[in-house]
């Protein structure tokens, strides 16, 4: 047997760097100032996205138990605290997937590119960015806190949520986008640095990753300027329904993506080296992203078959443009499976048995992860179904719904954070993970919760049990004779609340601890990057690169066509609605203080 | 320099040509299934199982003050909307108009006839809500300033809950109605 050392994969035709396959090492800073303040900007944005999820999940457990059908918000405290079960929801929904998934990116993918190119980026702008998301933040949870804005996370008018909502998500988002800038510019300076370089990997993700946000939140930037602020300052004697509610799902759907590409690409870059294998090829891991990139964006009005008055054609349309998102999502399925295989391998698996024996079971990064991709294999079966045409009524708007995107975003993704978190905040502070059994445990708890939450709310939605609905409070007979069959999915709504709970108190009792204990280390040499050896790599030189690499390069251009598709897919929907709008007054019904009920007919 | 721990594997690794073969047979999968899903899915609409809502201009939408699916929900005098409830029609079919408001449907309960093709007009006077039949798979947007149509025949006789499945305030749990399926007489 000849097994070329070290590695027994002969680069194919091509001539690659021979230390190509080898793991990257980030470019090394020399100006430790430097290099501490960007390591505090992104603790500061991953602390505060923490912080964020840890009050979003403690109110977690109050909407499981309602649809297990125990109603808690009768308990005088919590009634003290929150005005309705809509508020505490209203509450869960901002704080974790809006505040928890948009610092955390921010930091994430702020501080990847940056340290893989070796880039100064400025860090005046980089904290300014920092403090104008949380000053939105603050803004925004103002009306939140005060049930002035119990809109449940979505923007459809004309319910109407307090002005300084709107403004605070806008900021927000705003800052976001000035990361999104910040990241691109750099690595359009890292290209005029590095001519015929092929980007590396993380980075080439992390970019195009920036851009699709850009082109997906235009949806909600327009939304905010165009429709929402006009109209709560009075500027506009209405608003059209259906047009903020088709703005709000172009970036709506892709948001989704937004969320769970930055976990895709801890699982393509750094997972692999986590549990001892190798990269199954960076060509591959470029084209998913790119397919991402194109084709999540120009999708959204599936989410909108229920709607009337945009024409089925165009539905049909969007529907097949999102089957293609499965693809890049099936190909990464395929890729990690490859690495996992071949870290067993290393360690000496064999068959199906062994390939799953020998992965290091005990560390909570790497089982995080895989029980976080684990998790995901239902949500994307799930949201096959949720994105067809034919089965969408039978489950919109249905428990069915909450109960997928837990497994997708609520697991796969924020399982992924939370692992994420156990290498990265040591790497960022010096300081050592703090009780890992129990981190190890706290994984194994949230995946066994989710689990149970997501077959108890697939199934009751299934029943016709519809979100967003204190069911546990229905007073008429329907829900005694409707709901009640569903006794057992309820039964393990209910558990999975109890379980998720403690998931959530050791997950952020570790967390927590780490933050506050003293630093030990020296951060960079004790927690390197995590970054992995290569089967398939993509070569430094562009000359030598292989067809895939030259095509997916140019990401520029594809930025350009990925605004062109979307513009074409809804250029001409928005079209017909805006001829046709329909202007209506603002209503809220979601105060309990009678004076302050009713639409709003003056405007 | 890292030493790899690959060295001492006692199994064989994977090689970059393994990979690319299964890789393109697994890529060539994942097409093959998204087009035949959407060749699926594109059948059964065909097919009728899917209630299609009317879009702007189509069957049912010649209704007075009703102007390319759009009506004015603060103004619904002029419309048939100003009466909700069920209509006969000559042809035997039935139309149904129906009023979404916080926190109930207009009228409270229908009375619809099995076998026979119901054409449902609901419309909103305040906020979004959702009309969601259970049991079947009528499930649509209720918006104000739009008019949601579509028709169905509803098959066996008996009573249905319908249910408000998009938030629309404190009491949106509360907005709870029927529609009762009658046997057709003889
Ligand atoms: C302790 C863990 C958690 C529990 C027990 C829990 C439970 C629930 C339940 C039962 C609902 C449905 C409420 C309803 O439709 O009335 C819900 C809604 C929601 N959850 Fe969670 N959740 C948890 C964690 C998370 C996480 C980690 C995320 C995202 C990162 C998340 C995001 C959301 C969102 C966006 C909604 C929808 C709000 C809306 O419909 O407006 N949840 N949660
Ligand atoms: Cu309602
Ligand atoms: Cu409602």
């Amino acid at each position: 047997m000849t097994v070329s050392p070290p590695y027994d994969t002969p680069a194919p035709q091509r001539t690659l760097e021979p230390d190509a396959y080898r793991a990257r090492v980030a470019p090394a800073i020399g100006d430790a100032a430097y290099l501490a303040s960007l390591k505090k900007v992104t603790q500061y944005y991953v602390a505060t996205a923490f912080i964020a999820l840890f009050i979003g999940v403690l109110l977690g457990p109050l909407q499981a138990f309602n649809y297990a059908g125990i109603n808690v918000y009768e308990n005088p405290i919590l009634k003290a605290l929150l005005k309705s079960y809509y508020q505490g929801l209203s509450l869960h929904g901002v704080l974790n997937a809006l505040v928890f998934t948009q610092f955390f990116i921010s930091g994430w993918l702020l501080y990847l590119p940056t340290r893989d190119m070796g880039a100064r980026i400025n860090m005046k702008f980089a904290w300014g960015t920092y403090i104008m998301m949380t000053a939105g933040l603050l803004i925004a949870a103002v009306p939140l806190l005060l049930n002035k804005a119990t809109l449940l996370y979505t923007f459809y008018p004309p319910m109407e949520g307090h002005w300084a909502f709107y403004v605070g998500a806008t900021i927000m988002v705003a800052a976001s986008l000035l990361v999104a800038g910040q990241v691109v510019l750099t690595w359009v300076g890292w290209k005029k640095q590095n001519p015929g370089q092929v980007t590396p990997l993380v980075t080439f993700m992390s970019v195009s990753l920036w851009m699709m946000w850009l082109v997906c939140s235009l949806g909600l930037v327009a939304e905010a300027l165009l429709v929402l602020l006009p109209w709560v300052f009075g500027l506009r004697p209405g608003v059209d329904p259906l047009i903020a509610k088709t703005l709000f799902w172009w970036t709506g759907h892709a948001i989704v993506y937004f969320w769970l590409l930055p976990a895709y690409i801890s699982w393509y870059a750094f997972l692999p080296k986590q549990a001892g294998g190798r990269i199954v090829s960076e060509p591959l891991a470029r084209l998913t992203f790119v397919m991402f990139l194109l084709n999540s964006t120009p999708v959204g009005i599936h989410h909108q078959y229920a709607d009337p008055n945009i024409s089925n054609t165009w539905k049909m349309i969007h529907m097949f443009l999102t089957f293609l998102v499965a693809i890049p999502s099936l190909l990464t399925a395929f890729s990690i499976a490859g690495s996992l295989e071949d870290a067993a391998r290393a360690r000496g698996g064999r068959g199906l048995f062994g390939m799953l024996t020998h992965l290091p079971w005990k560390d909570p990064v790497v089982v995080g992860q895989i029980l976080a991709m684990v998790s995901f294999i239902g949500g994307g079966a799930g949201g096959i179904i949720t994105a067809s045409f034919a089965f969408s009524p039978v489950i919109h708007n249905t428990a069915w719904i909450p109960g997928h995107f837990h497994i997708t975003v609520g697991t796969a993704v924020t399982q992924t954070f939370m692992a994420i978190a156990f290498w990265l905040v040591p790497h960022l502070t010096g300081k050592r993970l703090v009780a890992p059994k129990v981190a190890l445990a706290s994984m194994w708890l949230w995946f066994i919760g989710m689990m149970f939450f997501a077959v108890g709310m697939h199934w009751e939605g299934l029943l016709g049990v519809p979100r967003r609905a204190l069911i546990s409070a229905v007073a008429l007979p329907i829900y005694k004779e409707g709901y009640m069959h569903s006794q057992i999915p309820m039964a393990l709504t209910g558990i999975s609340g109890v379980i998720l709970l403690l998931a959530g108190l050791s997950f952020f009792y570790v967390l927590f601890a780490t933050l506050l204990s003293p630093r030990v280390d020296d951060a960079e040499a004790a927690t390197p990057l995590p970054y992995s050896e290569t089967i398939s790599p993509a070569g430094r030189s562009l000359r030598g690169a292989s067809p895939l690499v030259r095509a997916t390069e140019p990401l520029l251009a594809l930025w350009v066509v990925a605004f062109a598709l979307v513009a074409l897919m809804y250029g001409p929907v928005l079209m017909r609605l805006t001829q046709n709008a329909s202007l209506v007054p603002g209503c809220n019904y979601y105060t309990t203080v009678q004076s302050e009920v009713g639409c709003n007919e003056q405007r | 320099m890292t030493q790899s721990p690959f060295k001492q594997s006692p199994v064989k690794r994977l090689t970059h040509a393994t990979m690319e073969k299964y890789e393109n047979v697994w890529f060539g999968i994942a097409t093959a299934m998204s087009v035949l899903l959407a060749v699926a899915v594109f059948a059964s609409f065909v097919s009728g199982t899917v209630p299609r809502l009317e879009g702007e201009g189509g069957a049912g939408h010649h209704l007075q003050g009703v102007v390319n699916g759009r009506v004015d929900p603060r103004n619904l005098a002029g419309t048939p909307f100003s009466k909700p409830g069920v209509v006969d029609n000559a042809d035997g079919t039935q139309t149904v108009f129906v009023v979404a408001r916080a926190f109930a449907f207009d009228p409270g309960t229908i009375r619809v006839k099995a076998g026979v093709p119901v054409t449902f007009h609901i419309t909103s006077g305040d906020v979004l809500h959702g009309y969601y039949v259970e049991k079947t798979n009528i499930n649509v947007s209720v918006i104000p300033g739009q008019v949601s149509s579509f028709t169905t025949t509803f098959k066996t006789p008996g009573p249905l809950n319908i249910v408000c499945d998009e938030y629309c305030g404190t009491g949106h749990h509360n907005m709870l109605n029927k529609i009762i399926v009658e046997a057709p007489q003889p």
